[in-house]
């Protein structure tokens, strides 16, 4: 069976989520993952990696997940990878901003290691 | 000396004493009265500054509240997702295999790790709650929806303990037709609480039932079970925080001990009740009570980031008889944001179709059998498909589909750089949020305007630039009307509200700003939408003295006509071309299509 190496770049401030973000994606579904500490540091090495999705948490020191996303949209080497916010906060109002934020999805924290991948796929619509 | 002062002279002069005496007295008694008056004036301001501190730190408390809940929501979910996850990659075992001992143990910290994340959220739920932060989001909702989507949320869970779920055949006949006043999310989750609730203490092979009563203006369910039952002086208790009833196995169960907590929460906040009854047979009930319509509608609705804006309670009453087989279908290319309308959509009782594209769209609206058409279209501006534009047109060449009411979705930055036709027409850009309060106004407006066409009161005192206008809108449905002058203008707005005014600013007798200072003054003329179509490009400034409802702001020189028919189709309703609406909605106020822009 041929499956799609995926390439995923994960933006998290916090190191122990980036691992385990990581691990998930990597040891569950085989993905190819890079990573960075913040939402610049994310937008600088984004164009020359040109992953398949952007993973990006929503409360980051400095810039935050959804200006780092309005941000990624005026840049036009990335303007095109589908970004995917991860967030701790679950309050409907909460909820309904970040979808109107025009981002392919929203997960939520803690997400399940073993869905990660699955759930990314399926939000991004991925054959699995 | 004597003086004789002659008797009818005496007689005025004690008149006049008299006047005197019973002025000055009313004076004093006046004086008395407006300083008691004063006194008490004084003491209301007083009280009415305590009134107001008073508010203001109670609602410095609950921002405080909010950001706490919200923090704590936040900070304790962090870590948890990184302990979640370190074990769940090490209890799957794609880093090797462990030993019986090891995953029993680690199976006992990730079991304990989902119970304290279910521990978190039901907290914050019941303290958001109990705080008056959550507020309802009042819709119409349909009975069957919710209850169908609580059961498939717990099929897995009733599959598991071998646990069957059903509707009794009463509750099933009922159901189709109900439908009340409520914030579905709420419901849902109290629906899913229950179920869980029951099956987790259901013997394997037994049944759960969902039973349903309608008496006038009221709604009660029941979920029904087939446990051991609640001992009879516990039945009141089991509703209080962490009372679970006692037996062994209660903790092992896994529940938080919440759930009926919350539930009771979100019934006491719909005004209803719940309440928990032994079975005569074996087992218990859960029974609810809800009132069908709420009064509370308006005053509830509106979120942290929804303007105020009317929501007609007909957002999502769709008539019953009409729900099952004319759907409103939503054309949006992202997937995410499309499934968010359609499962809001499908909550409040409407029948939804799909399209990723417009040719999809147009496809579907063509294809619909005669008898059950499409009601509504919801087009999504901000897509990258290249006909999103087009769709009006060709929607309105075909016949069965030529007076479909089109809502448009966020009319952003991004769709002005879509609208870079020829003659570029420019928009005021400003990124719309896509309020959700907005958006369903707007298409009940829609489904409300199949009573006739849509009526545009064009102010305009060019006559040769007005006809270029009207004959442009000669073979569409929208039916143009004309006025030179500022009079005329206001004569017939207030004859009859239009769908839309397109106005130009210089007049002979007045000019556009004064109209709009006009219509603002008028609650019900206040929100109309606009097109001002000015000879020249307009300052901010000015452009703020003109907004209405839904305004847009085009210069003449930089326009087509044709572009300014496209713009106005999309901001009034098209009226049905075999009008068959009921008497009811003709009389009825005037409603209007329009895109949420600034």
């Amino acid at each position: 069976m041929l499956v799609t190496v995926r390439h995923i770049l994960i933006i998290d401030d916090e190191d122990d989520i980036r691992e385990v973000a990581s691990l998930s994606l990597e040891a569950v579904a085989g993905w190819k993952v890079s990573t960075a500490n913040s939402a610049s540091q994310g937008i600088a090495v984004a164009p020359g990696l040109q992953p398949d999705a952007i993973l990006m948490d929503v409360m980051m020191p400095g810039m935050d997940g959804p200006t780092a996303f309005r941000a990624m949209q005026q840049v036009a080497s990335i303007a095109h990878i589908p970004v995917i916010l991860l967030t701790a906060k679950v309050q409907a109002q909460d909820q309904r901003r970040f979808a109107d934020l025009g981002v392919a999805a929203v997960l939520f924290k803690p997400f399940d290691p073993l869905q990660l991948a699955a759930q990314i796929s399926k939000a991004l619509g991925w054959p699995d | 000396m004597v003086i004789s002062i002659p008797a009818p002279t005496a007689v005025v002069l004690l008149i006049l004493l008299l006047i005197i005496g019973i002025l000055v007295g009313v004076l004093v008694q006046t004086r008395r009265k407006s300083s008691e008056l004063r006194v008490r004036l004084d003491a209301a301001r007083q009280r009415q500054q305590e009134d107001e501190r008073e508010l203001t730190q109670r609602s410095a408390l609950d921002t405080l509240k909010d950001e706490f809940v919200s923090t704590v929501s936040h900070e304790l979910r962090t870590p948890l997702t990184s302990i979640r996850g370190a074990l769940g990659l090490l209890s799957s075992g794609v880093f090797g295999n462990l030993d019986v001992k090891s995953q029993n143990l680690l199976r006992i910290a990730l079991t304990n790790t989902d119970r304290l994340i279910r521990l978190i959220n039901d907290l914050l739920d019941l303290e958001r709650m109990d705080s008056g932060a959550a507020v309802l989001q009042m819709r119409r909702c349909s009975l069957p929806e919710l209850v169908n989507q609580a059961m498939e949320t717990m099929s897995a869970l009733a599959d598991a303990g071998q646990v069957k779920l059903l509707v009794s055949p009463g509750a099933k006949a009922l159901m189709p037709n109900v439908f009340f006043d409520a914030d579905p999310d709420r419901i849902l989750q109290v629906l899913t609480n229950l179920f869980s609730n029951a099956i987790k203490f259901a013997p394997a092979s037994s049944s759960v039932t969902f039973e349903v009563e309608t008496p006038p203006d009221e709604l009660i369910f029941r979920v029904v079970d087939q446990g051991r039952g609640i001992p009879e002086d516990q039945l009141e208790s089991i509703f209080e925080r962490f009372k679970q009833v006692d037996h062994p196995d209660a903790r092992a169960i896994g529940g938080t001990g919440l759930g009926l907590a919350i539930c009771r929460s979100i019934i006491q906040q719909h005004g209803g009740s719940i309440w928990a009854q032994r079975n005569v047979a074996k087992g218990a009930s859960i029974c609810i009570r809800l009132p069908r319509h709420q009064r509370t509608y308006d005053a509830s609705v509106g979120g942290a980031y929804t303007a105020s804006i009317e929501v007609p309670s007909i957002v999502a009453a769709p008539r019953p008889d009409t729900v099952l087989d004319t759907p409103i279908l939503i054309c949006d290319d992202n997937k995410a944001k499309r499934t968010l309308i359609v499962t809001q959509l499908r909550a409040r009782g409407h029948c939804v179709l799909e399209a990723g594209s417009s040719d999809e769209a147009i496809e579907i609206a063509k294809n619909r059998p005669a008898q059950s058409p499409v009601r509504a279209i919801l087009l999504d501006l901000q897509m990258s498909d290249m006909k999103r534009w087009e769709i009006l047109k060709l929607l309105t060449r075909n016949g069965s589909t030529a007076s479909i009411p089109v809502v448009c979705l966020s009319m952003g930055a991004e769709a002005d750089d879509a609208l870079q036709s020829p003659n570029a027409l420019r928009p005021t850009s400003s990124p719309s949020l896509l309020s959700e309060d907005y958006l369903f106004a707007e298409l009940s407006h829609a489904l409300l305007s199949d009573r006739g066409p849509g009526r545009v009161l064009l102010v305009e005192d060019d006559l040769d630039l007005a006809n270029v206008v009207l004959g442009g809108f000669a073979k569409t449905n929208v039916l143009v009307e004309h006025a030179a002058t500022l009079y005329r203008a206001k004569v017939l707005c207030r004859e009859r509200r239009p769908d839309l005014l397109i106005l130009d600013l210089t007049l002979p007798d007045g000019d556009g700003f004064s109209l709009v200072e006009w219509l603002r003054s008028l609650p019900e003329l206040a929100s109309l939408p606009l097109i001002v179509y000015s000879g020249r490009e307009l300052e901010e400034g000015d452009q703020s003295k003109l907004r209405l409802g839904p305004t847009k702001f085009l210069t003449k020189a930089r326009v087509q006509s044709r572009d300014l028919e496209l713009l106005v189709l999309t901001m009034v309703p098209q009226g049905r071309g075999n009008n068959k609406s009921d008497p009811e909605d003709r009389g009825g106020q005037q409603r209007s299509t329009g895109l949420p822009v600034s």
